[in-house]
């Protein structure tokens, strides 16, 4: 019982607490262009969730299984970052054979994911977290993603209102959302500390 | 034929990648193998530098216990290495040990040290923390304008357990009686608090360990 | 390749000039933004990041350059991630030897340079089709474009929310710092308002 509620714990604070764009300024750009729609912005942060678990079950795999006991930390980053390419490669080859319905809602974002920041600075994370199990850091991965997903629709929502409202003409678009963001960072912050 | 032929095409397609990456993996071997030694000294040198400002009489410091296991926080094993200081003469002036637990936002690290016979703290100094700006730093910072200073309030404090407080007698102006008080900083008590956690974690087992060394003794 | 040669200094200058404002990476292209908001809480990081983005650029560029004949259109963006990869890997152990203090600083965000979309975009957009001069100086524009934007934005945040510019207190006694600006809502908020500002002056220009 008592890992159930560790790992819940683990999946609340990375979702709420300590949300990778809002906290930790990752997934940026796709968060900025991908979010005007919710339709759009939901299957994106499908897309996202998808590879993050994927990747950060096999990166840390890598790191504790490979890296580490042989001592080759320092390839680390160039390990990392051809884990997720392959991955994402795969994951788009194998979602367009066997679903193709799938497909054409989320698998067009999927070559995009590869230069998302918020994948190899979630793996990143996990070990400088020194996350021990594997369990905790699949967790942990799903929890990332969950958290952009809800970031992320949260935005467009509050763009698709933003449409009709009368902004100055200097700051439409790029600048105005990233002012909603800092907000929804304000927000955010509500939630730190809630969990030791 | 066909089968040759394959890897054939498989080599002409990627000879490149194969040569670049043999070219690169040499490249970061030989950075990684001219500049690690610096790196490790770095660190060393940081701890070295946090430990000599806590035990200002301390010449060399030796570990006397490598990797020692301390019950951390939730349940988990934590490993530290306990250092202890040796002044000019090589006699023993203190120990010191580092020491992690959850802040408010992610992780404190602290270097711990106390005197020779483990019985007052000489205070503590940061190695790494994460806490909100301006208002958890202040357990790290020496900020002239207020006269609140954590590492303050632990010097000379009993090394055993350690009580916050939200109010009270500074350092200074301690009694007997509230010696064990800990004041927390204005704005900063969450992170206040994890360092006393820390430290009521932290000390009781590295006496332990201490004793079980011989390098103390047992009466209190 | 031979009007290349004959236009020469001219487009050299104007290859430069265009990361630094007209094509600056942060402010108009819209790229590597993470970076952007998460070292910019003080100028030194803010400065030691705009190097290592350079550094990484130059490298990766020149390498790309010489490549580009030799690469095979499939495994391009495979060649171009490991030759990044090596690279950033280099800087961060010459980061973690010479300056601890601000690798610690910096923490996953060095890595993270892999992952910026300004250097793949521009080993994609002119590395991989230009010579090697060309490249060099279009890394360097980029990168030093990139690095100012980097300090305006560090300059600003640190200046309010703490009163002081690469850790020299700047302002009067009365000023009281704003520590928002030191936290996700202060660089969202800036790099926004900065975005604006950018925006109105280019509009003015033209």
């Amino acid at each position: 019982m008592d890992t159930v509620t560790a790992l819940l714990l683990a999946f609340i604070s990375i979702v709420l607490i300590n949300n990778l764009v809002f906290t930790k300024f990752l997934g940026i750009c796709p968060y900025l262009g991908v979010s005007g729609r919710i339709d759009m912005a939901f299957g994106m942060g499908l897309a996202v969730t998808f590879v993050v678990t994927l990747s950060g079950t096999l990166t840390w795999l890598i790191d504790n299984l490979i890296l580490m006991p042989m001592h080759l930390e320092v390839t680390r980053y160039v390990c990392f970052i051809l884990v997720i390419a392959g991955a994402v490669q795969l994951v788009e080859m194998y979602v367009r054979k066997f679903f193709p319905s799938l497909y054409k809602s989320f698998g067009i974002f999927l070559p995009l994911i590869t230069t998302n920041c918020a994948i190899l600075g979630l793996c990143l994370f996990i070990n400088l977290w020194e996350i021990d199990s594997l369990i905790d850091a699949v967790v942990r991965s799903f929890g990332a993603g969950i958290g952009f997903t809800m970031a992320i629709c949260i935005m467009a929502g509050i763009r698709e209102n933003l449409n009709l409202a009368d902004v100055p003409a200097c700051l439409k678009g790029a600048p105005i959302t990233l002012i909603t963001a800092g907000l929804l960072t304000l927000a955010f912050m509500g939630f730190a500390g809630m969990i030791r | 034929m066909s089968r040759v032929s394959k890897i054939r095409y498989f080599f002409e397609q990627s000879w490149l990648l194969i040569v670049a990456s043999f070219i690169f993996g040499l490249l970061i071997a030989v950075t990684n193998a001219s500049l690690d030694t610096r790196i490790k000294q770095n660190l060393k040198n940081k701890l070295n530098k946090l430990m000599k400002e806590l035990i200002s009489d301390a010449n060399e410091f030796k570990i006397v216990a490598d990797q020692a296991e301390i019950m951390g926080d939730k349940g988990k094993v934590v490993r530290t290495d306990i250092y202890q200081a040796f002044d000019a003469n090589e006699s023993s002036v203190g120990f010191a040990f580092e020491a992690v637990g959850a802040g408010f936002a992610d992780k404190i690290k602290i270097v711990i040290a106390v005197d020779g016979k483990f019985e007052r703290f000489f205070g503590f100094k940061v190695l790494s923390s994460s806490e909100t700006p301006g208002f958890g730093s202040k357990i790290a910072e020496d900020d002239p304008a207020s006269n609140e200073d954590l590492v303050d309030e632990f010097k000379d404090a009993p090394a055993g357990e350690v009580k916050l407080v939200r109010t009270g007698k500074r350092r200074e102006d301690k009694s007997e009686a509230n010696d064990d008080e800990i004041i927390a900083i204005t704005g900063a008590t969450v992170s206040s608090e994890a360092v006393v956690r820390i430290f009521n974690t932290y000390t009781e087992q590295v006496r332990a360990k201490l004793q079980e060394k011989g390098l103390i003794g047992n009466g209190r | 390749m031979a009007d290349e040669a004959r236009a020469g200094p001219a487009v050299y200058k104007e290859t430069l000039l265009a990361g630094l404002w007209r094509e600056n990476p942060v402010f108009r292209l819209l790229l590597g933004m993470c970076p952007t908001l998460a070292v910019t809480a003080a100028v030194k990081p803010a400065l030691t990041m705009g190097c290592c983005v350079i550094f990484v650029l130059v490298c990766s560029n020149v390498v790309v350059s010489l490549m580009r004949n030799l690469l095979k259109p499939h495994l391009r963006i495979l060649m171009f991630t490991l030759a990044i990869s090596t690279f950033v890997t280099i800087a961060d152990l010459f980061l973690k030897a010479f300056v601890p203090r601000m690798s610690e600083t910096l923490g996953p965000y060095v890595p993270l340079i892999i992952v910026n979309c300004i250097i793949i975009c521009r080993a994609e957009a002119c590395a991989s089709k230009n010579g090697l001069a060309i490249s060099i100086i279009d890394a360097v524009g980029m990168g030093v474009g990139f690095t100012l934007t980097l300090c305006v934005l560090a300059g600003v945040r640190e200046l309010l929310s703490t009163g002081k510019i690469f850790e020299a207190q700047v302002t009067p006694d009365w000023f009281v710092p704003w520590a928002a600006m030191s936290m996700p809502v202060g660089a969202f908020v800036t790099l926004g308002l900065l975005l604006g500002l950018v925006n109105v002056l280019s509009k003015s220009r033209s």
